[in-house]
């Protein structure tokens, strides 16, 4: 028994292990893994991708396109394949647009590099010739992109179309696109013209209609219903509206209070002075002209009560409670007013006005729309609809890259041909390149070339063409001069991209290129993995499943359950249950 | 079964108790010991110890393992290692830095603690270097291992060490290059510096820019050492070539609704004070009323108290009032009345730091408006980096502050960016004190190696042995900088030894063309200051643990909680 309880507690400093593999193994081993993590999102590219049913931890279903939002979910554990997934993070919040493309150009770029490695070039040789051969497809690239002027809106929904082709929502382009521009046109700020803040455009989702039914409100849109209680108001013309930060309750103070009642009378004393706590206030806003009140949530005590709410229906004001604290700087910033934090700040300029405030029922639910608003700041709403919880979370995802792409365009004014054309003109002019580098670097710079066909490639593959035929067919008409030649998907062929009307922004290619060639040279550079800190709680655990398979003992199988048993109570506490019920249900196996 | 006990792996722990049996029989059959029994009472349960040849094998292959661990990160064609987290979340860095890698591991072995050590404290002392230093200590710890097998006693190699050491840093002294006088030059040796610092991380392709960066920042401290001032905020997005230095003072928060987004001539009041309600904070406390009106009184008084206070606030003459907690709808609409910017719940890091720029101090009661210290600055305004938007405090009082933005494709990205920068920062603001700067590339372990080798033949006796093991210890560096470009080390460091049997000369190894090059034409400097730091301090590391000849273990802290 001392022995075993001695070993224990010291194996959680000793399971520091060093992996004396050698270090090729390392490299190849993480070059593989990102690979498949490339592989996988692969057949999710272009207009003909496919789709990825992810079913999380939890039971939740999600259907989508966009490789970020796969990734995301998938959960990665070796820490190479988790930085990939980090790249598609990093093209999200770049660029928005071509999540999939950066990590199949990653996964491409690994590809030749495993080819280079095979062929004893030094990896920080290939690292630095990487590097060059990225600036150098930056510039073609810019140098084949198309200036545009903000102010063209057809060039915006072109661009906007393109990226919402490619999802599942792409029947609905012709709505979505226009809409997406549109939101980005009217936030931005004349004072700084290129600079959009997506968060001044708010996405609202309600179930219920088809997605045809989307629909951007210039104005506010709550997902809540207007209180009803004792028959408020649900309709308001001419609204003055008040976002207040108090509550509309019996008072409560911050120390612990009790109210000691005696007797019979002083408990109707009590109701009564409640009840002119509550007129008092509601008549000072009354006063103000104030007809809609929005509260904002409180957890410290009841926003409303029913009585003060019935005050509130016959002074004919319109109340929407439970207003979150993150959204009082939109809402505040839309109506062009200030939050009032307390009743006795309570005045008329501190008001937003609005034409019409009104609950509108919508499918099963109901929502409240305030339009017409005077003054209104730089926001926008978008009402998202759809038949079912799977299809409005891809059209947000959808419109979110949408938005994205327009944002892009008007902080880059710059646009490029989408379908693989820029992909292939990259791959020849930097083939062309490589014939007259010198040494080594021509050689990595041509395998770069050539990992860049991977994206026309994939593109025809998806689309059920023959991807050979169609990438030499594509060298071909690039080879005479066509730039903008690109794979129509439509039409199964290959035409001039940009009469097409598919395009893109400049700045999703040329992030795409940057960061995926980034990532691909720290993936290269790193020769080791190195296990660090283990918990101490964990590493018990697999300290003593090691030894169990040392020792087999029985003893040691009743010692362990009782760890698991005390592990998972303390596991409990910090919500980490799911790793050690693993660990219980192998013990269970083994017994 | 060897002699060597290393904990570190797990499966050996079956092997204690053999060893165990093993002492006890050598202990009897040698009658100059104690009687076991004695040790055995000594020493509680489960407590072990090692002796003599044993505790020193296991002090080198702890100290050799540590070595080859990192050795392949040093140098600009070093390569990079995952730390992968083996707790929540599986997080993972990707890192060149030594000291950060040595300061992850979780090790057993005590003379690999001792290396991690001095990793740490070259860190804290120079900030660069750190891989060297090990790398340096673990082979002259090789060296040792060879010469103990020998039969030399260690006592005779540290002395030889010793002499070495002294030998080399004066040699390198005779070698440095001082430009402290001309402004012009020195900058350039700066640059060079930084340059040469960098051109090992992550940041070697945009070097130049980031050098350049690094040398402004350092400039402005006027030879200061306080790296406080200088502010590192990372902003995921953009490319690492979108970094900038910034003057002044950027903090990550939101200005409060409804209040002025510009101010200038900014008067600050830095405070670290609860801002919701003033509780009473007796336990149990609580007010006991019969009548609603009262609760209502009692409420309007708490009101009132924070009213008060917003009050003796403003009562300070400010127009800016930073908070370290938060600030509640109340008093932030009281604020925004008064025209005050507020800003609430900086983090503790952020307003020390903001009080140190601006020249104010951190207040928590607000009685005595005269005897608080407030903080100046020109103008403050919100800037948007990226997709944030943050808040900028320009023309600080402290007038070295500045901010260094970087920006980067990931986290991963930008924290190895930050670990490398900081090395910059460290190295420069060293450089700034103590000007002397040498060569690098190898070149100042080759002149060092030069001289110990001159003083390994003229010394007598047994010591000579040991001067000449510190030779090969320092000639390691070269080579390995050479294996991890892929070159032919063996060949490149005897060509690079010829070189240095001339007079005066400046060959290093150059990487990058993989041959031996001048490194003054190439500009690839190092700072003295670090070459010396190195040198000292792997030769103390390596004595301390050639002076170890018993390794005891204490008995582990029982967890009775657990069982």
């Amino acid at each position: 028994m001392a022995a075993v309880t001695a070993a224990q507690p010291r194996s959680s400093k000793t399971e520091s292990y060093v992996d004396n593999k050698r270090k090729e193994d390392i490299r190849q081993a993480n070059i593989k893994a990102a690979r498949a993590v490339a592989d996988a999102v692969r057949t999710s590219l272009g207009p003909k991708g496919m789709d990825k049913m992810i079913s999380t931890a939890n039971g939740e279903v999600i259907i989508t396109n966009d490789g970020a939002t796969i990734l995301n979910k998938m959960e990665v554990l070796q820490p190479a394949a988790k930085m990939l997934v980090d790249l598609s993070k990093s093209q999200d919040s770049a660029a928005g647009d071509g999540t999939t493309t950066v990590v199949v150009i990653a996964g491409a770029l690994l590809k030749q590099c495993l080819l280079l490695l095979t062929n004893g070039i030094h990896p920080t040789v290939i690292s630095d010739s990487l590097h060059k051969a990225s600036t150098k497809a930056v510039d073609v690239l810019t140098a084949m992109a198309v200036p545009l002027e903000i102010s063209d809106r057809e060039s915006l929904i072109k661009s906007a179309s393109t990226s919402l082709n490619s999802k599942v929502v792409s029947q609905y382009s012709t709505l979505l696109a226009p809409l997406a521009v549109d939101s980005v046109l009217s936030v931005v700020d004349p004072a700084k013209p290129d600079m959009v803040d997506l968060r001044d455009i708010k996405i609202v989702k309600k179930l219920g209609g088809t997605v045809d039914d989307t629909e951007l409100v210039k104005g506010l849109v709550f997902d809540k219903k207007a209180s009803h209680a004792a028959g408020g108001p649900t309709r308001m013309e001419n609204a003055k509206i008040a976002v207040i930060q108090f509550q509309i309750s019996p008072p409560k103070t911050d120390i612990e209070q009790s109210i000691v009642v005696s007797d019979y009378t002083q408990m109707d004393r009590i109701l009564k002075e409640e009840r002119n706590y509550i007129l008092g206030m509601i008549k000072k806003i009354k006063a103000t002209g104030c007809n809609v009140l929005l509260i904002q949530k409180s957890i410290l005590r009841d926003a409303v009560t029913d009585l003060s709410l019935h005050y509130l229906a016959k002074a004919k004001i319109m109340v929407i409670k439970d207003v979150e604290r993150e959204d009082i700087e939109f809402i505040t910033k839309t109506l062009n007013c200030l939050p009032i934090a307390n009743i006795e700040h309570f005045r008329a300029e501190k008001l937003g006005h609005a034409d019409l405030v009104e609950e509108v029922s919508l499918g099963d639910g109901k929502i409240v729309k305030v339009t017409g608003i005077k003054d209104m700041g730089r926001t926008t709403t978008v009402l998202i609809r759809g038949s079912n919880q799977l299809v409005i979370d891809e059209a947000e995802r959808s419109l979110h890259d949408a938005l994205c792409v327009v944002r892009c365009l008007v902080s880059k004014r710059f646009l490029i041909a989408g379908g693989g054309a820029p992909e292939i003109e990259l791959s020849r002019q930097l083939g062309a390149w490589s014939k007259v580098l010198h040494g080594m670097e021509g050689y990595c710079v041509r395998s770069f070339a050539e990992a860049l066909e991977v994206i026309p490639y994939t593109l025809a593959e998806n689309a059920g063409l023959n991807p050979i035929a169609i990438v030499t067919e594509l060298r071909n008409r690039h080879a005479q001069g066509e730039i903008n030649a690109g794979i129509n998907v439509r039409k199964g062929q290959i035409t001039n991209i940009l009469e097409e009307n598919v395009v893109q922004p400049l700045l999703v290619s040329t992030s795409a290129i940057t960061l995926a060639t980034e990532c691909v040279r720290m993936i290269l550079k790193i020769d080791d993995i190195v296990n660090v800190r283990i918990m101490k709680w964990q590493s018990t655990a697999k300290y003593l499943l090691s030894s169990r398979i040392l020792y087999g003992g029985f003893f040691l199988n009743f010692l362990f359950c009782l760890f698991v048993f005390f592990s998972k109570l303390c596991f409990l506490v910090n919500n980490e249950t799911i790793h050690m019920q693993h660990a219980h249900l192998t013990i269970q196996a083994l017994l | 079964l060897s002699g060597i006990r290393i904990s570190d792996f797990p499966k050996h722990r079956a092997y204690d108790q053999v060893f165990f049996l093993c002492t006890k029989t050598q202990s009897y059959s040698r009658p100059s010991y104690f009687p076991w029994r004695c040790i055995e009472k000594i020493l509680k349960d489960d407590a072990s110890e090692e002796k003599g040849e044993r505790a020193r094998m296991a002090s080198f292959v702890g100290a050799i393992a540590i070595t080859d661990l990192v050795k392949t990160t040093l140098g600009p064609k070093g390569m990079d290692k995952i730390l992968q987290s083996t707790g929540r979340g599986h997080e993972v860095t990707v890192t060149n830095d030594g000291a950060t890698i040595l300061k992850s591991l979780h090790i057993d072995n005590p003379a690999a603690k001792v290396l991690i050590d001095i990793s740490k404290v070259q860190d804290d002392e120079v900030g660069d270097g750190t891989t060297s230093v090990v790398v340096l200590a673990g082979e002259l710890l090789r060296e040792a291992e060879k010469l103990v097998a020998a039969k030399i006693h260690p006592m005779t190699i540290i002395s030889g060490y010793r002499m070495a050491a002294e030998c080399a840093r004066n040699a390198l002294l005779q070698r440095v290059v001082d430009n402290k006088e001309n402004a012009e030059k020195f900058k350039s040796d700066l640059m060079k510096i930084a340059m040469t610092t960098l051109s090992s991380k992550i940041l070697s392709q945009d070097k130049e820019h980031f050098a350049q960066l690094a040398v402004d920042a350092v400039m402005r401290l006027k030879g200061s050492t306080n790296l406080e001032a200088i502010q590192i905020i990372k902003k995921p997005g953009g490319s690492l070539k979108d970094s900038f230095l910034d003057e002044g003072f950027i903090l990550d928060k939101k200005i409060g609704l409804g209040q002025p987004k510009r101010i200038e001539n900014a008067k600050i009041l830095v405070a670290n004070t609860a801002m919701d309600t003033d509780k009473v904070k007796i336990y149990g406390a609580r007010v006991r009323v019969d009548s609603m009106s009262k609760v209502a009184e009692i409420e309007g008084a708490e009101k009132e108290k924070m009213r008060e206070k917003v009050k003796k606030i403003l009562g300070h003459g400010i127009n800016c009032f930073v908070n370290r907690q938060l600030i509640y709808n109340f008093p932030e609409e009281l604020f925004a009345d008064a025209g005050i910017l507020a800003i609430e719940h900086a983090d503790f890091d952020g307003i020390e730091r903001l009080a140190l720029v601006t020249g104010g101090e951190i207040a928590s009661t607000f009685d005595n408006p005269e005897s608080v210290k407030l903080g100046h600055c020109k103008l403050i305004e919100e800037i948007m980096i990226g997709e944030d938007k943050l808040i900028h405090f320009s023309g600080v009082e402290m007038g070295q502050a500045c901010t260094i933005v970087l920006r980067g494709a990931s986290h991963h990205v930008l924290d190895e960016a930050e670990r490398s920068l900081h090395d910059a920062l460290c190295v420069l603001s060293q450089t700034v004190n103590d000007t002397r700067v040498l060569l690098g590339g190898g070149w100042p372990e080759m002149v060092m190696a030069k001289e110990v080798d001159e003083l390994a033949r003229k010394t007598p006796g047994k010591k000579s042995h040991a001067i000449e093991a510190f030779s090969r210890a320092l000639v390691a560096i070269p080579t390995i900088i050479a294996d991890n470009a892929g070159l032919d080390s063996a060949d490149l460091v005897a060509k690079l030894r010829a070189e240095h049997h001339k007079e005066g000369c400046n060959a290093g190894i150059d990487v990058i063309s993989g041959s031996v090059g001048d490194m003054a034409e190439l500009g690839i400097s190092e700072a003295f200051k670090v070459k010396q730091a190195v040198l000292l301090s792997a030769t103390e590391a390596a004595e301390m643990i050639l002076r170890v000849d018993e390794i005891i273990t204490c008995a582990p802290r029982k967890r009775e909680d657990r069982m």
